[in-house]
């Protein structure tokens, strides 16, 4: 699974990850406490320069992009057919700032970095019973299970093709599900033995 | 290879009473299994429709883990996999992934995504509860229903909510926008509803909504 960071330097690697998140999380806030056209279009303007920034690695994730700025202009548009643009602009501006800045962080954040920084977020969460340096160990259970499952349906497909000729499709969720509650428990049993009591 | 029975506790709410060494594990697993089970139905395209919301067959994850791990694991599988995203890796349909997703229109049916599975599971749960008698076929239906209340109901509100909060729709606007994604939501509670057949068919120790049949 190839994550959406980028590994060539750019000035926005340099920054802390808390400290990018934290700018992410007052911008959010920010945004929906104006409806001020002129500061939100000032605001999307600064997050266009902060992404065009970027260089390469901005232009490179430019398909993460494209639905989004097809929805920001369906959004102004539906609203334009409602005789209300300036709510559908307002709107449109909020989005494509926090967006654009949203995926500049996650283009220049590894995830190993902000996975610390998240554990280090959710430390409180520990005094509850929430064990979050577990959260590591479940993401990288999931990645696998991604690839072995993926493997798995294209196994159940080429075998309904050899019988019936014909992809099998979702006829394939049911013995996938149960190929799976079964490797679940396979997996736990290793897990069990690896876990500290 | 051992016959697969999960909890050997007959107790519904045997997670609170089980100190088997496995009780710790197992969440873990399948929680990790659901979330990558999310992943994989990601793979299959989505179709995408007017207010930037597609459709996706993710929704059908979101369902099956309400109604195959109950409540609690069901919300730990979709927080995991949310987590991931936001993280970065490219899970969601299309190969959409990071913090940017969580900010578009389609945000709300998003985060309603573990609301939806919590409630499923929650709603599967007590119907098992409730029955004297367990037949695959009332699995099936219970199955349906948890689905339509809680991955199909619950998620639209909550996507309702994303449209008016994020594209500035009135109620009546974003509820109209959301009818478009009704009938194939129905199609995938009744895909729930079969794989949860064939599962209580296939593994009858298998514990439905996350309990133990009586």
């Amino acid at each position: 699974m190839q994550s959406i960071y980028s590994d060539q330097h750019t000035w926005l690697h340099s920054l802390s990850a808390g400290f990018k998140l934290l700018v992410v999380l007052c911008l959010g806030v920010g945004l929906y406490a104006t409806q001020n056209q002129l500061l939100l279009a000032i605001a999307c303007a600064l997050c266009v320069l902060v992404y065009a920034s970027l260089g390469r690695v901005g232009w490179r994730a430019r398909r993460l992009l494209t639905p989004l700025l097809l929805a920001g202009l369906l959004v102004v548009g539906f609203h334009a057919y409602l005789q209300h643009i300036d709510l559908g602009i307002v709107s449109a501006l909020r989005m494509l700032s926090i967006s654009l800045i949203g995926v500049a962080f996650t283009l220049t954040t590894s995830s190993a970095e902000l996975l610390h920084t998240l554990e280090w977020v959710l430390q409180p969460l520990n005094k509850f019973g929430i064990q979050t340096q577990r959260i590591a160990l479940q993401l990288a259970l999931m990645l696998r299970f991604i690839e072995h499952f993926f493997m798995v349906w294209q196994q159940l497909d080429d075998a309904h093709k050899i019988r019936t000729g014909k992809s099998g499709g979702l006829r394939l969720l049911a013995p996938l599900t149960l190929h799976m509650l079964q490797s679940a428990k396979r997996v736990a049993d290793t897990l069990t033995l690896r876990l500290p009591r | 290879m051992s016959e697969f029975n999960p909890q050997t506790s007959n107790t519904p709410n045997a997670d609170a009473l089980d100190t088997t060494p496995n009780a710790v594990a197992l969440p873990i697993a399948l929680s990790s299994l659901f979330a990558a089970l999310l992943a994989v139905l990601g793979l299959i395209p989505k179709i995408d429709l007017p207010l930037g919301v597609p459709i996706t067959l993710q929704t059908l994850g979101v369902m099956l883990a309400g109604c195959l791990l109950g409540p609690k694991r069901a919300l730990q599988a979709l927080l995991l996999f949310l987590l991931a995203v936001a993280l970065g890796l490219p899970l969601l349909s299309g190969g959409r992934g990071g913090l940017g997703v969580f900010m578009t229109p389609a945000s709300g049916y998003l985060l309603g995504w573990p609301v939806g599975a919590f409630i499923t599971g929650g709603i599967m749960a007590w119907l098992t509860q409730r029955q004297t008698t367990h037949t695959p076929t009332r699995s099936a239906i219970h199955a349906f229903v948890a689905s339509a209340l809680g991955g199909l109901l619950m998620v639209h509100l909550c996507g309702v909510i994303g449209l008016v909060v994020i594209a500035n729709l009135n109620w009546q606007q974003a509820v109209f926008g959301t009818l478009v994604f009704v009938p194939g939501d129905l199609i995938k509670c009744t895909i729930t509803a079969m794989v949860v057949h064939t599962v209580a068919r296939g593994l009858p120790d298998w514990r439905l909504g996350g309990v133990s049949a009586h």
